[in-house]
């Protein structure tokens, strides 16, 4: 029998603001513990929260980009468990008013566009960090020891609804969303720092079935990677665990990333075991027209805005994807380059090959203050018109990046600029002809790859300033092949 | 009517009851819960978002992004039973 999974993910951004969510606290991001605490984060009787308008509008944002309905009067309430990186004994998360509802995020699966629909979008507050003495792992602990600094620090959590389809598309989900949260400047987007944390709501049911099949939680997986092969082996498991007839018991499991395999941490809480309530401390959170306005304004370019106008220069999804997550100043270059030349495809890997492949080799983020888009155009001009070869121009651009000298100034101290005029180059032929009576004859015998021997002759005799396409023409041309 | 477990309330809230505990909040909680039923019977036709269910009839003032002083180190680790290497310590926790 053919199964088919679902998946939903879940997905906890680290909100890139000063100060932590419910007190003043600076985030920090350091392995010295425990420096940046204060009565509310550590859970103190008596202490209040008071809410960071800025996460506040970085949620807001984040769920207008994602076309998500914004709740005018939410609240925060209070998720109830006991762990010991959670001083207060709960959570203060939001339940049944997260601040976005129903949306969606265009996403590229296999070089197509597709969406993900978004259920809720909903801000909390992060826990503590805690390690465990002994062998590392929680089990054989003899005792727990825990940092506060992440205590408090803002969290968004984005759910999607249980649509997604293969391990593949998650992937695909996860990369965008990272480029959105990135693009909105709202974290750094840097899943190797936990700024991004996932888990995959996984479930199977046969292919004609309304129903989803029992979900398991898949907790654990910090990289792409990770994430990937977690949803395939966790569909491998339930779907054999299905065709042998066993029953797939709601839990949360856990990926071993060495192992390569998931194993159950414990039975999954339904979300009454939370014994969510309002938090009493903070009253309800209107979010006006006008600060919704205000937001939506200043809502920056978006990844799918930014891959379709790219696609309206000519390029191809893939590289208009792979261009849109780059840093703006290429994105600008780009269109700045393209506006001149009007050739998007040699544009594109002038761009991403040679002038990002050449700064990396000088160790260089940025291209020097005198590096222009009239530079890089010009280079790819005077190739379009086979004034200069394709790899003079890659030395012209190594000479600019390291010098502030002009393209004209390169070419002619180098003597890179080709000979196009027919007479000399005809001469310079009928030079190489006559000096290589053998060459010539065994190629009227046939041997037509020697002309590629030839062609070297006159661009050597040239002093390489002969384009070898032209070089080819006339030598086929006088040797009457 | 007990249609619920005081055992894994109990488990939950993270206390120990006694079997005569156990036996009278059952009783309490059947009440109450039977009490709160009475409200089912209600018909409701209004958005959630116009409910306003927190007890406080004020508007949630948001503050600026701006870091204020916090607890020292030392401090912050004052009233701690147990620490080491500047974190905090407590028994071995376990899911």
């Amino acid at each position: 029998m053919n199964l088919k999974p679902t998946i939903g993910i879940e997905t906890h951004i680290e909100l890139n603001t000063n100060t932590k969510m419910f007190c003043r606290c600076k985030v920090v991001v350091t392995e010295e513990p425990n420096i940046s605490l204060c009565p509310t984060c550590i859970g103190l009787p008596g202490a209040l929260p008071v809410p960071n308008g800025k996460a506040i509008e970085y949620i807001t944002l984040l769920s207008l980009a994602t076309g998500c309905k914004i709740t005018r009067k939410g609240m925060f309430h209070r998720k109830n468990y006991f762990y010991p990186d959670l001083p207060k004994n709960y959570q203060i998360s939001q339940f049944d008013l997260p601040v976005g509802e129903s949306g969606e995020l265009e996403i590229i699966l296999d070089g197509k566009i597709d969406s993900v629909e978004i259920e809720r979008v909903h801000m909390e507050e992060d826990t503590g960090k805690s390690t465990h003495s002994g062998t590392g792992r929680i089990d054989s602990a003899t005792s727990t020891a825990l940092d506060f600094n992440r205590s408090g620090v803002p969290l968004v959590e984005i759910v999607t609804k249980p649509v997604i389809k293969s391990a593949k598309e998650a992937v695909a989900y996860i990369e965008e969303l990272r480029q959105l949260s990135i693009d909105l400047n709202i974290s750094e987007g840097k899943l190797e720092k936990g700024n991004l944390r996932f888990d995959a709501n996984i479930s199977v049911a046969p292919q004609d079935s309304n129903e989803l099949g029992t979900k398991v939680e898949i907790k654990n997986m910090n990289s792409l990677r990770s994430l990937e092969r977690a949803i395939d082996y966790e569909i491998s498991r339930q779907t054999k665990a299905f065709l042998d007839g066993e029953e797939i018991i709601q839990e949360t499991r856990h990926w071993d990333e060495a192992k390569e395999l998931t194993s159950s941490m414990r039975s999954k809480e339904g979300s009454a075991d939370y014994r969510y309530f309002s938090d009493p401390d903070l009253p309800n959170m209107i979010l006006s027209e006008k600060f919704i306005e205000d937001i939506e304004k200043n809502l920056p370019k978006l990844p799918n805005e930014k891959r379709s106008e790219l696609m309206d220069t000519g390029l191809a999804l893939e590289q208009a994807n792979i261009l849109g997550k780059s840093d703006s100043w290429i994105i600008e270059l780009y269109s700045e380059v393209f506006d001149k030349t009007k050739e998007h495809s040699s544009t594109y890997n002038w761009i991403t090959g040679e002038l990002q492949g050449q700064m990396r080799k000088l160790d260089i983020n940025f291209p020097p203050e005198w590096f222009s888009a009239e530079l890089l155009s010009e280079i790819i001009g005077l190739i379009k018109e086979n004034k200069i070869s394709f790899t003079s121009g890659k030395t012209i651009l190594s000479e600019i990046l390291q010098k502030n000298i002009t393209v004209d100034e390169i070419a002619t101290e180098n003597d890179l600029y080709q000979e196009n005029n027919e007479e000399k180059i005809v001469e310079l032929v009928k030079k190489v002809i006559n000096d290589s009576e053998d060459i010539v004859q065994r190629i009227k015998d046939g041997e037509d790859k020697l002309v590629g021997f030839l062609v070297g002759q006159v661009i050597k005799n040239s002093g390489g300033s002969v384009n070898p396409g032209i070089a080819k023409e006339l030598l086929s041309k006088e040797l009457d092949l | 009517m007990s249609d619920f477990d005081i055992k894994s309330i109990a488990k939950l809230a993270s206390i120990k009851l006694s079997e005569d505990e156990q036996e009278k909040l059952t009783n309490d909680l059947s009440i109450i819960l039977e009490h709160v039923q009475a409200l089912s019977s209600l018909e409701l036709d209004t958005n959630i978002e116009d409910v306003f269910i927190h007890p406080l009839e004020k508007e949630l003032k948001l503050v600026e992004d701006i870091e204020n002083e916090s607890l020292t180190h030392d401090e912050a680790l004052s009233n701690a039973p147990e620490s080491k290497d500047g974190r905090f310590v407590v028994p071995p926790s376990m899911e």
